[in-house]
């Protein structure tokens, strides 16, 4: 700090030449300027160059006031860049039935679901079906499609009939690309279906965006979806939140999404899991994030994706209805049907065996066991097997309709449990799908959940290992607000140890914070989230990816290792350098943006931007890329090495002079730009 | 070299003295140069994470109540691979059969943590710690195996002065895992090949010297560390060059992440950058919904595990003389199967040891049985063998590693204890 102090300082009187309005500034917007960064390094995913100025304009404490309201923030040119991922407004029948996954192609194959009529869904549906059926003909094991999902084994190396199609698809590649888009999409809808399945297929990436180009947003999803129809659902999930995290000025929103997503964690590959995420945060995680806990927790317990993740839609009561064969109305759920598919005559029994025993607990006590462990109480939090057991026979019959076609939560009193439970020593009185609600809010209101919610936003937004007076603080206002989400943020970013020096780049930025906070600092303009998707796999952290119920963890020491450096430092040169796809860097820019907010609006329009001064685009870069806080350590290295000339040119790339590109990529893989 | 040379040749004076007629066999393959005792000695650690079904990997198939608990999702009799007409193995285990045959592969069955927590991130936390029940532990026992064994690694002569070379401890995955996480050095590699600024390219070598000078002097401590082992991994890993080493003949690793990160780690101990300890782990073991009998999710996964680690022994070579691997998951499933033919979180489970020096072809462990009244909590197979006991028995007679103590704090490991799958 005593080097950017001074750095800051310099560079003030050095761009303003107002010496003295710079120096009457300097002590009292030392710390307030470390204050306002230190706020947006949390309550954003990174400030953008110009943002301390911002929040030190309005006011520390009434910035954070509006992002806690993020209903009083415009967010319209979000809402116009998200407005070509149409998946994102869908409903999930709609998702379904648009991009339809393996078993609705099937019940229209099987004349179940009838063939849709409009012309795009007509080819999606024609390229699934064939799909189906090349699956058949190359007589995988009768389960593979089941599994396919389940198991890192890929298939096989691709059958000469597979690469002779695959060929005649790439052949059309680039007389199509040469078409006008209108053409272009009437030719590849002309193609027979076998070329349109494999038109996407292994095509390198600048093809790809090419064939895609001028397209509408309808018939590029179209294009994709002819060759996988489940990647336009998760491609547009995942490229939202990424444009989200990086362009949407309700920041606070989008870092308690991702913060709530991830403690109530759902993982995309399970299955119809693909289907139901987009939902899962649109309708159930988003609108919450600042309400009630309890509202937040029933609604994810009556979400389709958590009954589906963690499998409690398949829950039956061992003595419920449907246990005992009780007939009852319509058939049973399909699931408890065995189906034909993985059908396989039973081995012979060694012993015979007793009724008893051959009637299954149809009992899953996954959902039960994450609800405690997990969404309220903590590991810690007293309770027992016996509880787990007890809530998993309360949350018998809280199943889904039809999961595969995107139905909705549905109570089923015939797969409930009978009979009074008794959890954490409460009695539950029998009284079905009520049984549930009553613990939910039962577990919304223990003090141990206060304490194990407090733990972990103050883990997210102030330290690895909290001060426990801080959580202690926050777990009190919790249950003084009945679990008021607001009002515990609220305690928490005005507290002492929020604001402690202690607590100043004291966390490491997870893989997610790190690219987005890139993204941000340089005000890189996103075209394609997929390669920084990619890029997102690769570091360990795919969005929506996380397979355990824990979610991700935001903790240093599980991030910080060689090969995660690594990937951040060539991250960081890849996109200053413009070598990233998807992301293009405009230094010119940077430097001017940079240069505007270091004059306090004194700026003209014209600030130096060639690094005709390699030191002064150094020092404007540091500061604005890391607010002017960088260590001397990391400022002397780059002056040192880079600004010296004929290493610049061993790095440069065509036609910009290469030093601005490159100190950029240094700074944002220097150890300061790892923390937040 | 002189220290080794010597050990060989008081071993032959003592043989000399007592003569030719009954030499013990691991004498006979230290004096060889077979086995050289000290840091050339290598650990491989899998992880199967989400808790895979022992009762479906080892299959007690003469159990009759193993068939009478799970009517939908047993193994038959005819198909699994017999082992000593008591157990027997899943048919997509078939590619371990040879190596049990030769007497390289033990099996210990029941095995496991004592805890009896039925969260899969509980029980991988305290099994990776080493500490069962204890959660303030802040290190790996693997890293605690390196931190003790530190200091007898520079007191034979061999490796740097911080114990070892950049890769003596590798986990092949993105990040570092807690069993590997503590004061000890260790790194995390997602691929061997673009391990370094650029992808490695000549041309941004000014650049990876920038950033390393920048790390090397940063008051943070956390990351100088870490950049520190970067660099020093990167550079070596440039001079060893490791995919130069191919796979040896018949060593057909499945394609995907676990056969990926087994494929490299080969590479690297073939590369001879001084690989003491590695891990990696494998997933998709958590079958509460159709896990499925010889075919299905369970057979899939099982296939990809059991043939990569095939692939590696055979990938090996000769030096999988050197090499003890040993397999553990979380915990197991319920001895019953649920009502989705699938087996929810249970209790002990069955754990692999795979090494030259392994005395395999063997089940080791005692067999709590199946009865419903010889079940833990009525509903799993109970513990009869501690995991510390295995993995004890690695760090101590095959990494030669005698503080167990500091390994496994709190737990009597003593000696005399052991399963006895390695000569004492």
């Amino acid at each position: 700090m005593r080097r950017s102090a001074i750095g800051f300082a310099a560079l003030m009187i050095v761009v303003t030449a107002a010496g003295v309005y710079a120096k009457k500034q300097k002590t009292s917007a030392g710390d307030e300027r470390r204050l306002a960064l230190h706020a947006l390094e949390r309550l954003t995913f990174g400030p953008r160059p110009g943002d301390v100025e911002a929040v030190m304009a309005k006011g520390v404490d009434r910035w954070i006031d509006l992002q806690l309201h993020p209903e009083r923030i415009d967010n319209g040119a979000m809402q116009a860049r998200l407005s070509g991922y149409r998946t994102l407004q869908m409903s999930t029948r709609d998702i379904v039935f648009s991009f339809p996954p393996a078993p609705v192609a099937r019940a229209v194959m099987e004349g179940r679901l009838p063939m849709p009529a409009d012309a795009y869904r007509h080819a999606i549906y024609a390229a699934a079906l064939d799909r189906i059926e090349q699956k058949q003909e190359q007589k995988q094991g009768p389960t593979a499609a089941e599994n396919a999902a389940a198991t890192a084994v890929k298939p096989a190396d691709l059958t000469g009939q597979q690469q002779l199609a695959r060929r005649e698809a790439h052949r059309e590649i680039n007389d199509l690309i040469a078409l006008s888009p209108a053409t272009r999409m009437q030719r590849i809808l002309s193609l027979p279906v076998a070329q349109q399945r494999d038109l996407l297929q292994g095509i390198p990436y600048p093809t790809r965006q090419a064939l895609l180009a001028g397209l509408s947003p309808e018939q590029r999803e179209t294009v994709v979806a002819l060759n996988h129809p489940e990647a336009v659902v998760d491609g547009e999930l995942q490229a939202g939140k990424l444009l989200r995290a990086v362009y949407s000025d309700r920041q606070l929103e989008e870092v308690l999404t991702d913060f709530w997503f991830n403690h109530f964690n759902v993982f995309i590959g399970k299955g119809s899991d693909r289907y139901l995420v987009t939902a899962y945060e649109r309708d159930v995680i988003r609108p919450r994030v600042l309400g009630k806990f309890r509202d937040l927790l029933i609604a994810t317990a009556q979400s389709p994706a958590m009954l589906f993740y963690l499998d409690n839609w398949q829950s039956e009561g061992p003595n419920s209805d449907a246990a005992l064969g009780k007939p009852g109305p319509g058939p049973r759920p399909y699931w408890t049907r065995r189906p034909a598919a993985i059908y396989r005559p039973r081995p012979p029994q060694p012993n015979p065996q007793s009724n008893q025993q051959q009637r299954r607990s149809g009992l899953n006590e996954n959902y039960a066991r994450e609800l405690m462990e997990l969404h309220t109480l903590g590991v810690n939090g007293g309770y027992t097997q016996h509880d787990v057991t007890e809530v998993a026979r309360v949350f018998t019959g809280w199943t889904l309709e039809q999961p595969q076609q995107g139905g909705g939560f549905v109570f089923r009193p015939r797969l409930h449990e009978p009979g009074d439970k008794v959890v954490l020593g409460h009695r539950i009185r029998a009284s079905g799908e009520e049984e549930g609600l009553e613990v939910l809010r039962l577990l919304a209101h223990q003090p141990a959940t206060a304490r194990f919610i407090s733990t972990e936003l103050a883990q997210r937004f102030v330290a690895d290992n909290p001060p426990q007076p801080l959580v202690e603080a926050m777990a009190k206002t919790f249950i003084a607000s009945d679990g008021d989400l607001r009002e515990v943020l609220r305690t928490m970013f005005h507290s002492t140890e929020f604001r402690a020096p202690q607590a100043y780049r004291s966390r490491v930025k997870t893989p997610f914070e790190f690219v987005v906070s890139s993204l941000r600092a340089t005000q890189a303009e996103v075209s394609d989230p997929q390669p920084l998707l990619f890029m997102l796999n690769k570091m360990g952290q795919p969005l929506y990816g996380s397979q355990p119920p824990t979610g991700y963890s935001t903790r240093a020491d599980v991030w910080v290792n060689s090969a995660a450096l690594l990937d951040r430092m060539n991250f960081g040169l890849a996109l200053a350098t413009n070598r990233l796809p998807g992301a293009s860097f405009n230094p010119g820019q940077l430097m001017n943006s940079g240069a505007a907010s270091s004059h306090a609006g004194l700026a003209s329009a014209t600030a130096p931007t060639e690094a005709a001064d390699p030191y002064e685009a150094q020092r404007v870069l540091e500061q604005v890329l890391l607010a002017g806080d960088v260590s001397t350590q990391t400022h002397d290295t780059i002056e040192q090495r880079v600004v010296s000339p004929q290493l610049a040119a061993q790095a440069q790339d065509a036609g910009r002079p290469a030093n601005v590109n490159v100190i950029a990529g240094l700074l944002l893989g220097s150890p300061e730009f790892q923390r937040k | 070299m002189k220290g080794i040379t010597r050990r060989v040749f008081l071993k032959h004076g003592a043989m000399a003295v007592v003569g030719t007629a009954a030499i013990p066999s691991f004498l006979a393959r230290a004096a060889s140069g077979a086995v050289t005792p000290g840091p050339k000695r290598r650990l491989v650690v899998i992880f199967q994470r989400g808790a895979a079904d022992g009762l479906n990997i080892v299959v007690p198939h003469a159990e009759p109540a193993y068939y009478a608990m799970r009517p939908s999702i047993n193994i038959p009799r005819g198909q699994v691979i017999d082992l000593d007409g008591f157990f027997g193995l899943h048919p997509s285990l078939a590619s371990f059969k040879p190596l049990w045959n030769q007497g390289h592969l033990a099996i210990v069955h029941a095995a496991g943590s004592p805890d009896t927590t039925r969260s899969h991130f509980d029980a991988q936390d305290y099994m990776e710690s080493g500490t069962p029940g204890v959660k303030s532990t802040g290190d790996g026992w693997l890293n605690r195996t390196l931190q003790s064994e530190g200091a007898a690694g520079a007191a034979s002569g061999e490796g740097s002065e911080s114990g070892g070379t950049a890769f003596r401890a590798v986990a092949l995955g993105t990040s570092l895992p807690r069993i590997l996480s503590g004061k000890a050095p260790a790194v995390a590699v997602s691929s061997l090949s673009g391990f370094g600024i650029a992808g490695g390219n000549p041309a941004a070598a000014p650049l990876g010297n920038t950033f390393e000078a920048m790390y090397a002097q940063s008051v943070d401590t956390v990351l100088r560390g870490t950049g520190r082992e970067t660099f020093e991994a990167v550079r070596m890993l440039k001079s060893a060059d490791p995919q130069r080493y191919m796979p040896a003949a018949g060593a057909n690793y499945p394609r995907g992440r676990f056969g990926d990160a087994l494929r490299q780690t080969a590479q690297l101990i073939k590369a001879d950058v001084g690989v003491q300890i590695a891990f990696t782990d494998i997933g998709g073991w958590d079958h509460h919904v159709n896990e499925g009998a010889t075919e299905g999710q369970l057979a899939n996964v099982l296939r990809d595990f059991s043939q990569s680690i095939a692939a590696f022994w055979t990938d090996l070579g000769t030096l999988a003389e050197d090499t003890v691997i040993v397999t553990m998951s979380e915990f197991g499933r319920t001895a019953r199967e649920n009502g989705n033919r699938g087996t929810d979180h249970g209790h002990a489970n069955v754990m692999f040891v795979l090494g030259g020096a392994v005395r395999g072809g063997r089940m080791y462990g005692r067999w709590p049985g199946l009865d419903p009244s010889q079940l833990n909590e009525g509903r799993d197979l109970a513990l009869a063998t501690d995991f510390r006991r295995v993995l004890g028995e690695a760090v101590s007679r095959h990494l030669g590693n005698p503080h167990l103590t500091t390994v496994f704090p709190g737990f009597d490991n003593s000696p005399q204890k052991f399963l006895g799958y390695m000569s004492g």
